[in-house]
């Protein structure tokens, strides 16, 4: 089992052999214990096991200390490395775009992580950049994807700021830009940012994209179009790190008996 | 003589009148208007009927803030930055080290003998302005003005660990769920932006006199956090926001008093008395 608390959503998995028999997510909330039990009930529920079955239990993420039935915490980066590895075992750079950060990370052979570099704890160059935003324009966080692929004229945004964003949002509905050019150019400034990581990273192909980003096709298109790349993107974006987590528990934890 | 400076900040607009020996007639603080709208003028109207002046009266208008607005009725616009160091150190002689918080910047200034030597800025990242402390008082349901009163109360303030304002807000109503005492959280909010700005300034050698201006110096908890930074005594002028407009006034006078002095004509420009406009 791998469990990767999040800042915003916690994600689990079951998985055999390396294959997925189960997975669930749910809202972090503020109580991560809580967010933990839960995840585990639901999960074992999925996979109609029981406690007992399951050999061993990785935690990763920010919350991983609240993981209290894990054997024990590996580190976000090296999860998501041995995940997206088991998926797509050609890749070698991964850019994650989380609700707190985003990290790029280049792997090598077996999900080997080879370096990694993250975004500074700023909303402007994560996830929560885009859930703002949709915020202000009130509209759903999936349905902003695919709005701003339709526009022709991405708004250029003149602040790096989440919080002085929203308000040049708000000016550029008053001075009647659509929301889809506002959108796309939301999706544009902030895949600049994780380009600008990627870049000082040195890049490799194949590339993949990972965490809740990887759900948001306008941000994708972006960030292919910016670095001039094809972004691969998993079934499951955000369940990458917890489904390495549960890799790794199968390798530290041999197998029980019976 | 009459010389007025006009300081066109993101959310207020400030307007100080002064005559030929430096006193202050008036000062007026008032909204600057929406994006496009920019009603300095209004302000600037407001300060006139104070001072029982009339427009013509002022032989020089300066004008500073936004360095995008266009003012019709100022005669010259000077950087915020020469504005807010000549007005602190007509305030306080000895000032080496001048602190501005405003709505949506922080500045840190090094003066010495009145002159602007050296500067640090944050206009980039909300954390360590105003907008700090706006945003996170409206996420806990409470008036920006009374922030500093509530914080008097803290016995036992929290650690707010995120650099980044929504991540701080996040931080702060978990706090408030967990049953944290209100005072200690802005507390907390305080010593966060308190350290944040001076960590900016120390890049200038911080030394005394070290002046705090610009609407948050009105929250005696950021003051108070600022001093606790520092380690230094913290000046604060009784009206934290008009040392720019005070500096452009006395700037437009010294601009003035130079030429007559001279013999030269006075740089003006034609001027009405209008709204301010954004330049794109």
């Amino acid at each position: 089992m791998g469990i990767d608390i999040g800042s915003a959503t916690s994600k689990g998995v079951i998985a055999k052999d390396g294959d997925l028999v189960a997975h669930h997510l749910l809202p972090s909330g503020t109580n991560y214990k809580m967010a933990a039990e839960k995840l585990r009930e639901e999960l074992l529920s999925k996979a109609s096991l029981s406690q007992e079955e399951i050999a061993c239990t990785i935690a990763t993420g920010r919350g991983a200390n609240n993981v209290l039935f894990a054997e024990q915490q590996v580190a976000d980066i090296i999860c998501c490395a041995r995940g997206i590895s088991k998926i797509f075992p050609s890749v070698r750079t991964v850019i994650d775009v989380e609700d707190q950060s985003s990290q790029v990370i280049r792997i090598g052979e077996e999900g080997r992580v080879v370096n990694f570099t993250t975004s500074e704890k700023c909303a402007a160059g994560s996830g929560r950049f885009l859930q703002v935003i949709a915020n202000v324009l009130r509209i759903d966080l999936k349905d902003i994807g695919p709005l701003s692929l339709k526009s022709e004229n991405p708004v250029t945004f003149t602040t790096g700021c989440a919080v002085f964003g929203e308000t040049e949002v708000i000016s550029r509905i008053a001075e009647g830009n659509s929301k889809e050019d506002i959108l796309a150019g939301v999706h544009k400034a902030l895949a600049e940012k994780i380009c600008a990581l990627a870049e000082r990273l040195g890049l490799e192909e194949e590339y993949v994209i990972s965490g809740g980003g990887g759900l948001d096709i306008g941000l994708i298109r972006a960030i292919e179009k910016k670095l001039d790349i094809q972004l691969l993107v998993p079934d499951y974006p955000q369940l990458v790190t917890a489904l390495g987590a549960a890799i790794i528990a199968a390798e530290k934890c041999p197998p029980k008996e019976g | 003589m009459y010389f007025a400076g006009v300081d066109i900040g993101s959310t207020m607009t400030k307007v100080v009148i002064v005559d030929e020996d430096g006193e202050v007639c008036s000062r007026i603080v008032g909204p600057t208007g929406a994006e496009h709208r920019r009603l300095a003028n209004r302000v600037m109207e407001e300060a006139l009927k104070q001072a029982n002046l009339p427009f013509n009266q002022i032989s020089y208008v300066v004008a500073t803030g936004y360095g995008r607005v266009n003012v019709p009725f100022a005669d010259r616009q000077i950087t915020e930055l020469s504005c807010h160091a000549k007005g602190v150190s007509s305030l306080f002689p000895n000032v080496r080290i001048a602190i501005d918080i405003g709505g949506q910047d922080a500045k840190g200034m090094k003066i010495i003998n009145g002159n602007l030597v050296d500067f640090v800025m944050n206009d980039k990242c909300a954390a360590g302005t105003g907008r700090f402390l706006e945003v996170i008082s409206d996420a806990l349901g409470i008036k920006v003005e009374d922030l500093g009163s509530i914080s008097l109360k803290s016995t036992d303030k929290v650690k707010i660990s995120s650099v980044c304002t929504i991540f701080a807000q996040q931080e702060v109503v978990s706090y408030l769920s967990e049953g944290t005492p209100l005072e200690d959280i802005v507390a907390g909010l305080h010593e966060a932006i308190a350290g944040r700005v001076v960590r900016m300034v120390k890049r200038l050698k911080i030394e005394p006199d070290v002046v705090l201006t610009g609407g948050v110096a009105k929250n005696i908890g950021v003051v108070r956090a600022v001093r606790e930074h520092i380690g230094l005594e913290v000046l604060v002028p009784d009206d934290p926001l008009l040392s720019g407009a005070l500096g452009a006034a006395i700037l437009g006078k010294e601009t003035v008093l130079k030429a007559l002095a001279k013999g030269e004509p006075i740089p003006k420009k034609e001027r009405r008395l209008e709204e301010a406009t954004f330049f794109t």
